[in-house]
């Protein structure tokens, strides 16, 4: 009887690793907030995204999440004036990567709580299974 | 009074609040995923019923609503919370209700199984 309670951990689960694989994503973002190409003219880091797709786990009968894709952000790249830069293009502008720290900051916020709910899930679902065991626990 | 009845009704509210439980964490999880429909459980009161009026299967080839069947139970939610612009109708904050509701509802139930069995001991032993 407990199959939906094992279920419930399994698709807890699932979501803590989507949103941990977000997380990754953002630090990938934050850590390269100013990391230029190397050439003169070349193309900085791009953003990175992640998109999520709910997948059916025939096994269970229930729907697991994971990561669909890590996408590339299209957005433009910041250009500065900076003739000194070794990545410095032939008129002196340098290409920045498309990140803004606000925002991921931001994804970063929102990813937590998924995951903190996530947990609660997990925690509630471990409350639920001790409930039962208790039934035997005292029964003299 | 029939105990054996009440012990078969106290489990089958379990597995409903099991199913329950279930369709939360599924919520939960898909928070964050585009297009994803909040799911949930028709009310206990209704999966009850329906069940009484219906005739006994006794064959698993019996057509009945099965309190046990995930899919004669679950349904898409009707109101949900909020839509956000990726079609997620998921509220983490409803879901938190939810589980809180289960969460209280398992402990009445477990508490009515245990004083119920400790009432047969003691009609038992004496």
């Amino acid at each position: 009887m407990n199959d939906q309670l094992e279920a419930s951990l399994k698709i807890a689960g699932s979501g803590l690793e989507s949103q941990s694989t977000r997380l990754r994503i953002v630090s990938e973002n934050l850590a390269n907030a100013q990391s230029t190409g190397s050439t003169p003219g070349a193309n900085p880091y791009a953003r990175k995204t992640v998109t999520f797709e709910s997948e059916m786990d025939r096994a269970a009968g229930v729907d697991l999440v994971q990561v669909k894709s890590i996408g590339v952000d299209r957005a433009p790249f910041r250009v500065e004036h900076e003739p000194g830069n070794p990545a410095a293009d032939s008129k002196g502008f340098v290409k920045y990567p498309n990140i803004n720290v606000i925002m991921e900051m931001a994804d970063l916020r929102e990813a937590n709580r998924s995951y903190e709910a996530n947990l609660q899930i997990i925690k509630q679902v471990q409350n639920l299974n001790s409930q039962t065991i208790d039934l035997l626990r005292n029964s003299s | 009074m029939d105990p054996v009845h009440l012990f078969e009704l106290a489990s089958q509210q379990a597995r409903w609040l099991g199913i329950r439980q279930m369709l939360v964490a599924q919520n939960v999880a898909n928070a964050n995923t585009p297009g994803f429909k909040a799911s949930d459980v028709t009310p206990f009161e209704d999966v009850f019923n329906s069940n009484e009026i219906t005739i006994k299967a006794t064959n698993p080839g019996h057509i009945g609503s099965d309190p046990n069947d995930i899919e004669s139970v679950t349904m898409k939610e009707a109101t949900p919370w909020e839509v956000t612009y990726s079609g997620n109708s998921v509220s983490i904050e409803n879901e938190m209700i939810k589980a809180g509701e289960v969460n209280r509802a398992y402990s009445m139930n477990t508490s009515i199984r245990k004083a119920f069995h400790q009432m047969m001991m003691t009609s038992l032993k004496g």
